[in-house]
């Protein structure tokens, strides 16, 4: 590859909000919350499954400072999806503002807006319920047995896409695919390997909680302030719920304290937009933590049948995975995590035959919901540990076995075009591909040479390395578009407005370095304003690993065409044709240095001399495939034998995501994914009681890791160049996440000799399976 | 909690007198941290107690005494011979939480996974409570239930007192937590006197793991008077701890905390063998 020299795409310039952030400026949405806005409160079940027979609000509702009280009997019953998805979703429409059915500890009842909190929680106590208690299904097992309680028995539950939806057998979503005969093929392996592998309920726990904001403006439309990764999706779901026309609805998305998939879901702005709809007072609502974990959205737990088959050389002959997902009360990213459970992660390894089934059952547990990652974490954390296990088998060292079998450029997979979301997938091969440098300086940094057996380690405190490979997307091909518009100023600044939503990643950054380096200009010259349905261009939102590539593409060609008309008017100035100029720091040359224009003569021209136009441009771009960034993680952990406890020594995680257009934020993105895996492996999980309530609901109980709980760890970028994507780059958000989950149950074994594959792997468990050695 | 007036006094004895006349509606407050985590409706006024001149760390022969409003990143800065709090307070909570927090409010309301009991109980502290009279309350006696039962109206925890550290004298202590700021999971402090290779005596005891912080005399027993190794003392944890009552945490089941709670106490013990030997040559 030749080396491509940038001015502005990756370098690590400043952010752009790092200073207003800094200083602790206003910039969040409860920062806006005006002195008369009506506190919204909700109304839990503290039922996993029960009908409400009666709900008396009269007594909350003559309470004074009360101004609306809402439940199941005073609001439009319009069955609809949370998710934030394209139109038409592929979540079932299987959700009501308030229903008559609770489906878990946790759901909706009733909410209330007071002019104070208290008032709010006061009038919540004089709601009077009566439920009828009904069987409640807390188990995948369960749900799938005959005769089991129905979740969903609404008549109104349906599909709005063909795909398969049994709400009578609690199923939410169905996908399957075949290439080649498995069955067949392991048949006649010479190696093989059956086993199943549990990944459990974890919750994003950004900073930031769900929070909105919601008023009427003069002139009667809804305005809503929300902390969401999905603006125009938020929009459409609201006027779809409130019953009134898009048109009627702004969303506008301030700076956001974390998302990773969590604010994809619309989860609370149809309450506050139909209380300040009704009261014509602006509403706030922000959820507690304990709200946050109870009543939000999670990971959805999986269990994952894996089966591998190789001929007698230990080549890979049958690659099969059969996935359950438990996908909580309600189908929210039902069908697209499972279905990712299989396409973002068995096209790594070459196979002839490849089998997949991914099933999400309903239950009574909270509901799962997009989260980083997005079923890849899920099978990851299956297939890596099978591979490890596999080569073991077969006798050769993981490492190797992974090199010989991975995907490589210019390779497919029949797993891309089987594998859709909602619908086929598309057919792609692979552009870049620096997997193979990732394994090589990875193994390098970790000292994957000196990885000896765990059969001949001794002492109590003992030390094991383990690796995994991984890939994710970038954006959900010939589904997701994003859009960008970009306009001239005076002074030679830009506005760069977008609907494609930071939240806190930096993408507004990136978008402007895009922006900046397409110009010919520096990324601080870039004002960069997103998103506001009323202001800026439609996009998807940030998800599916999907700003940096399909939005930065968008911005590109904007970024293009403003520049192929800053050089028409330079040429109108230089008395030149476009063709003989060139772009240099904000300025326009003559290619025969006959002379010079800069940026501000070009915009003062253009607005006000001669020929007067506004030097702009708007741009969409659809992605015709989803370049898959690579990584390969190494770990090393120190176990007591004595306890089980575990301490991961050092982690090491190389990445490619193609060009990094800010390489320190895309290791900030590696990073933050790594620890948040780590926590995710070892130490996160949801306690339940036998009533299906969450016993350990907050930050003191739920264990999150902060900065003092990090690992030694290296973070290394490889550099490859995606011709697909703006100035060679891919995506690096979600795909750090995958990798702790099976490195440590890898690196566990290499240690000890156990191999577990249940998550999270708890001292107990792992003390526990070292007993039964 | 619910609190509805603050009370800044400047001097004890203004202190002592602010909590007779409020009575049960009197609340000492110093670094304030554990205000969080007590549910109570009941309005409250906050007596503050940080300008009274309870704080500070000053050796009175073999003893330090340590005043109550001391904050714990003052016992973790502090060096001096002897000194073995440094160990406890370097594992609590997060060093914001140190700079705040106060040795008195993490012993007077016993949290579960509090660390200083378990410490104190096994150091055999002392704690001198004053109101109309000075009087001082052994730990055994002090963290044998929830200590507010012990307090006279318009009394207050002044001082806790621990031994140095002599010749002969060892401490152990070990905090398991998952996360670097998490609660404990469990926590275990000894402290083991030698007489040449035998031990003469062992005070240990356990906190996080257990419904209440309480002394291992099982363990102790069986090594008083018998000549110290590492395998005694590792067995005598394991062995010894038949009389404790575990609970889960974090998930995991009473017989592992049980387990977790043997091989500390025993790593406990070690270590402060290893230190009486120290400090013994």
């Amino acid at each position: 590859m030749a080396k491509r020299t940038f001015k502005v795409v990756n370098q690590s310039v400043t952010k752009l909000d790092a200073i207003p952030l800094a200083l602790g400026k206003p910039l969040f949405v409860a920062d806006f919350k005006p002195a008369d806005a009506l506190y919204a409160k909700f109304l839990w079940s503290p039922h996993a499954h029960a009908i409400i027979k009666s709900i008396d609000i009269s007594a909350a509702e003559k309470m004074p400072g009360v101004h609306c009280v809402l439940y199941h009997g005073n609001v439009p019953r319009i069955a609809h999806t949370t998710a934030g998805q394209g139109y038409p979703e592929p979540s079932p429409y299987d959700t009501f503002m308030f229903d008559r059915k609770v489906r878990y500890v946790g759901d909706r009842v009733a909410a209330v807006a007071a002019e104070t909190l208290e008032i709010a929680e006061a009038a919540l106590k004089a709601i009077r319920v009566e439920y009828e208690i009904l069987k409640p299904v807390l188990s995948i097992e369960e749900a799938l047995q005959e005769g089991s309680p129905v979740i969903h028995d609404e008549p109104e539950a349906r599909a709005i896409i063909p795909v398969p939806y049994e709400p009578q057998k609690n199923i939410a979503a169905k996908v399957g695919m075949d290439v080649g005969n498995v069955e067949q093929a392991i048949a006649g392996a010479a190696y093989k390997l059956d086993n199943s592998y549990y990944i459990h309920l974890a919750q994003h726990c950004p900073i930031e909680p769900h929070v909105a904001l919601a008023h009427v403006d003069a002139e009667g439309r809804l305005v809503i302030r929300t902390s969401t990764q999905v603006p125009f999706h938020a929009r459409r779901i609201t006027a779809q719920v409130l019953d009134i026309p898009v048109r009627m609805v702004r969303v506008i998305k301030p700076r956001i304290g974390g998302g990773f998939g969590v604010k994809q879901e619309v989860l609370i702005e149809d309450v506050v937009g139909m209380m300040a709809w009704r009261t014509r007072r602006p509403v706030f609502l922000m959820y507690t933590r304990e709200e946050e974990f109870v009543s939000s959205r999670t990971r959805h737990p999986e269990r994952i049948r894996v089966r591998l088959g190789a001929d007698p050389e230990g080549t890979l002959t049958a690659l099969s995975m059969d996935c359950i997902s438990n996908t909580g009360a309600y189908g929210a990213h039902a069908l697209t995590v499972v279905c990712n459970s299989g396409s973002k992660v068995l096209p790594l390894y070459r196979s002839a035959n490849v089998h997949f089934t991914g099933t999400a059952v309903y239950t009574n547990l909270p509901v799962g919901g997009a989260y980083r990652g997005y079923g890849a974490t899920q099978a990851a954390f299956a297939v890596e540990s099978a591979v490890d296990e596999f080569a073991e088998t077969i006798g050769i060292d993981p490492l190797v076995f992974r090199m010989n079998h991975h995907i490589r450029s210019g390779e497919t997979s029949p797993v891309f075009a089987a594998l859709g979301e909602g619908k086929a997938g598309v057919q792609q091969s692979i552009g870049s591909c620096g997997l193979d440098k990732c394994i090589k300086l990875g193994a390098k940094a970790i000292g994957w040479k000196k990885r000896g057996d765990w059969r001949k380690k001794k002492g109590r405190y003992r030390r094991g390395i383990g690796m995994c490979c991984l890939m994710q997307g970038s954006s959900i091909p010939e589904i997701d578009m994003g859009a960008a518009s970009l306009k001239m100023n005076e002074d030679g600044s830009f506005n760069l407005l977008m609907g494609a939503t930071d939240l806190g990643t930096g993408s507004d950054t990136v978008l402007a370095q895009i922006a900046a380096e397409a110009i010919g200009t520096t990324s601080d010259k870039i004002l960069v304003y997103s998103s506001d349905t009323d202001m800026t261009p439609f996009d998807v939102g940030a998800y599916a690993s999907s700003t940096t590539y399909l939005t930065g593409n968008a911005v590109l060609d904007a970024g293009l065409k403003v520049k192929k008309q800053i050089l028409s008017v330079a040429a109108e100035l230089l008395e030149k044709k476009p063709s003989e100029l060139e772009v240099r720091d904000a300025q326009v040359f003559a290619k025969d240095g006959s002379g010079s224009v800069t940026f501000q003569d070009v915009a003062l021209h253009s607005l006000y001399a001669a020929n007067q136009f506004q030097i702009a441009a708007i741009s969409s771009n659809i992605s015709h495939k989803s370049p898959p960034p690579f990584a390969a993680h190494f770990a090393e952990v120190e176990i007591d034998t004595e306890t089980g406890l575990i301490r991961v020594v050092k982690y090491v995680a190389a990445t490619d995501c193609g060009t990094a257009i800010h390489p320190k934020l895309a290791e900030g993105q590696v990073e933050g994914a790594v620890m948040n895996g780590i926590c995710y492996a070892l130490t996160e999980q949801y306690l339940f009681n036998e009533k299906g309530r969450m016993t350990n609901d907050s930050f003191l109980n739920y264990k999150i890791y902060s900065m003092r709980d990090k690992p030694e760890m290296v973070t290394i970028l490889v550099p490859t160049y995606e011709k697909t994507g703006p100035f060679g780059a891919k995506s690096v958000s979600e795909i750090g996440i995958n990798g702790p989950c099976p490195v440590i149950a890898n690196a566990i074994y290499n240690a000890v000799g156990v191999r577990l594959r249940e998550t999270p792997f708890t001292p107990e468990k792992i003390w526990r399976a070292m007993q039964q050695h | 909690m619910k609190i509805t007036d603050f009370k800044i006094p400047t001097r004890l004895d203004e202190a002592l007198a602010l909590l007779r006349v409020l009575g049960p509606a009197g609340l000492p407050v110093a670094g304030a941290t554990s205000l969080v985590f007590i549910p109570e409706d009941e309005p409250k006024t906050a007596v503050d107690l940080n300008r009274i001149g309870l704080d500070g760390i000053r050796r009175d022969n073999g003893t330090f005494r340590i005043g109550a409003t001391t904050r714990v990143a003052a016992l973790q800065k502090h060096a001096a011979p002897g000194w073995v709090l440094n160990r406890v307070a370097q594992m609590l909570a997060s060093q914001q939480i140190r700079n705040e927090s106060t040795l008195g409010g993490n012993i007077c309301r016993v949290f579960p996974w509090a660390d200083f009991p378990a410490a104190l109980l096994a150091l055999g502290a002392v704690m001198v409570l004053q109101g109309e009279t000075t009087r001082e309350v052994p730990a055994d006696e002090f963290f044998s239930a929830q200590p507010a039962r012990l307090f006279r109206s318009g009394e207050l925890l002044t001082q806790v007192c621990v031994p140095a550290l002599s010749p002969g004298l060892g401490f152990g202590y070990r905090k398991v937590r998952q996360t670097a700021t998490g609660f404990s999971m469990l926590t275990a402090a000894a402290l083991l006197q030698l007489d040449g290779a035998t031990i003469r005596s062992v005070r240990a005891a356990m906190s996080g793991g257990v419904p209440f912080p309480a002394r291992c005399p099982g363990v102790e027993g069986a090594l008083a008077g018998k000549k110290a190794s590492e395998g005694l003392l590792r067995e005598a944890a394991l062995n010894g701890l038949a009389g404790l009552k575990f609970k889960e945490a974090e998930g995991m089941s009473t017989a592992y905390i049980g387990r977790l709670a043997g091989v500390t106490l025993g790593d406990v013990l070690v270590e402060a063998w290893t230190q009486a030997k120290e400090q013994a040559s």
